[in-house]
């Protein structure tokens, strides 16, 4: 490319085109929000059944597992878009969020995620001393009572670095939304730089939305180190 | 009828025996201490007892019942348990230790459980560390919190598995003072520890595990002083050349 780097009409053409992009920052963060609810409601289950599940279930949830972290996450993303019966449902005007696609991304980027979060959950579960299910037992607790009122508060602190983790994950890689046309951030920062004469812009609207990528993932962490911090047992747990 | 009856009980793990044919009664408001080297079962008799493990063979009652025809969770709460590790709830206040149990096990509401709590605590003497986590307190005060949280439950026997093992040597003393104030005020407890003056001072009966196999069994100073098998007498030649060292 023979095009003088980073010149400044580029920018001023970035700069005059923010709020286009802006838009791809808020389908970006939907589709966060979105896939890592659905990862959470479907790995947090699946990681207590792992511990303490028996069965079809736990084998189930296991080989699902599997599969889900052993696939790309663009096949997945392009497979669902294609394979899935999802009906076109239209899209949502001023995000111009096309909605079948939106909704192929969550289940991809959702199932990958419940499959990381799972293991997450099932190593902080492990984690908690088996001390404390006996003893809680031997305090006449049930089994599902020493579960929810003794391990998980313990594992869901011990969960929350991994957490953090997936998030950051989750966040960057709805990116490959980018493969089915969804207009999130890296879509729309290609849209610009297709523009007719706008081939100049390619490295400075890559080099802004990693910047923008890097605010959401750095400002959410620190939000989570926070919430950490909150909730963090004083005196460790020893 | 007793408090506690053990009816040729037989424990072993896959193919390891660990309790062989061990007979029993305790009395209520009996103090038993369990002496034997380590790996004689000990802990494990007390686990049969609150079902933390099942025993293979033989009867165990409770106050006349087959501790298999009550549901677990009620057995457990009628037997409460105090550990080597202490095992504290580690995310809960001292004082949330205890009312856990009282709120889901017998559903006291929160003001009653916390003035309970408050109570047990005072008891064993932490009545200002009721809003301290496990691990701002001493491994002392931790286990005198664990022994708040089983005596709360209002059960009607105690396991108490190697109290003071884990403790430091100038800590032991304030967790012996305790369970000692507890076999005064009449508390039926089974204890497996060294701690050969606590033995001597509130054990009701003596008895020597070895092998999985119930050797002797006595008031303290008939075991301390004549017991009738060398195995015993070896033991306890054993145990206090270390208490003397």
């Amino acid at each position: 490319m023979d095009a003088v780097l980073l010149q400044v009409s580029d920018w001023q053409f970035i700069f005059n085109n923010w709020q286009f992009l802006a838009l791809g920052v808020v389908v970006t963060i939907m589709l966060t929000v979105t896939s890592l609810t659905l990862g959470f409601a479907l790995g947090f289950p699946a990681g207590a059944i792992e511990v303490y599940g028996d069965g079809w279930l736990a084998s189930v949830s296991n080989t699902a597992g599997v599969i889900l972290r052993g696939t790309p996450i663009v096949v997945l993303v392009v497979l669902f878009f294609f394979a899935l019966p999802i009906p076109r449902l239209g899209t949502v005007p001023v995000i111009d969020l096309q909605l079948n696609a939106f909704i192929a991304a969550t289940l991809a980027l959702g199932l990958r995620s419940a499959a990381y979060q799972a293991q997450v959950f099932r190593g902080a579960i492990q984690s908690v001393d088996s001390g404390q299910m006996e003893a809680a037992r031997s305090v006449g607790l049930s089994k599902i009572q020493s579960i929810r009122h003794v391990i998980f508060p313990q594992a869901v602190r011990r969960s929350l670095p991994g957490f953090q983790n997936e998030f950051t994950i989750v966040l960057k890689d709805t990116s490959v939304a980018f493969a089915i046309g969804l207009a999130e951030l890296l879509t729309r920062a290609e849209q610009l730089y297709l523009q007719p004469g706008r081939d100049t812009a390619v490295i400075e609207v890559i080099i802004t939305i990693s910047a923008i990528y890097f605010v959401l993932t750095f400002t959410t962490n620190r939000a989570l180190d926070y919430v950490h911090s909150q909730y963090a047992i004083p005196g460790g747990t020893e | 009828m007793s408090l506690l009856r053990l009816e040729n009980v037989d424990k072993s793990y896959g193919n390891e025996p660990v309790l062989h044919d061990v007979s029993f009664d305790m009395e209520r408001q009996s103090v038993e201490v369990i002496v034997g080297p380590s790996g004689s079962g000990k802990s494990t008799l007390l686990r049969c007892v609150n079902r933390l493990t099942e025993i293979n063979g033989g009867e165990i009652y409770l106050d006349g019942d087959e501790i298999h025809s009550v549901d677990e969770n009620e057995l457990r709460r009628r037997v409460g348990m105090v550990f080597q590790g202490f095992n504290l709830f580690t995310h809960l206040t001292a004082r949330d230790n205890i009312t856990l149990g009282l709120r889901e096990v017998l559903g006291a509401s929160k003001d009653e459980a916390d003035a309970k709590a408050d109570d047990y605590l005072d008891r064993v003497g932490l009545a200002d560390q009721a809003d301290s986590y496990p691990a701002e307190l001493s491994g002392g005060q931790k286990q005198r919190v664990g022994i708040a949280r089983a005596l709360a439950m209002d059960p009607e026997l105690i396991l108490f598995d190697e109290p003071t093992s884990a403790l430091d040597p100038e800590l032991i003393g304030e967790v012996l003072a305790v369970m000692e104030d507890l076999a005064e005020e009449g508390m039926t407890m089974l204890c497996v520890t060294h701690e050969m003056g606590f033995a001597r001072s509130a054990a009701s009966t003596v008895t020597f595990l070895d092998d999985g196999r119930l050797v002797e069994r006595g008031p303290p100073e008939q075991l301390f002083e004549n017991p009738e098998h060398d195995r015993t007498r070896a033991f306890l030649g054993e145990l206090n050349g270390l208490n003397n060292e």
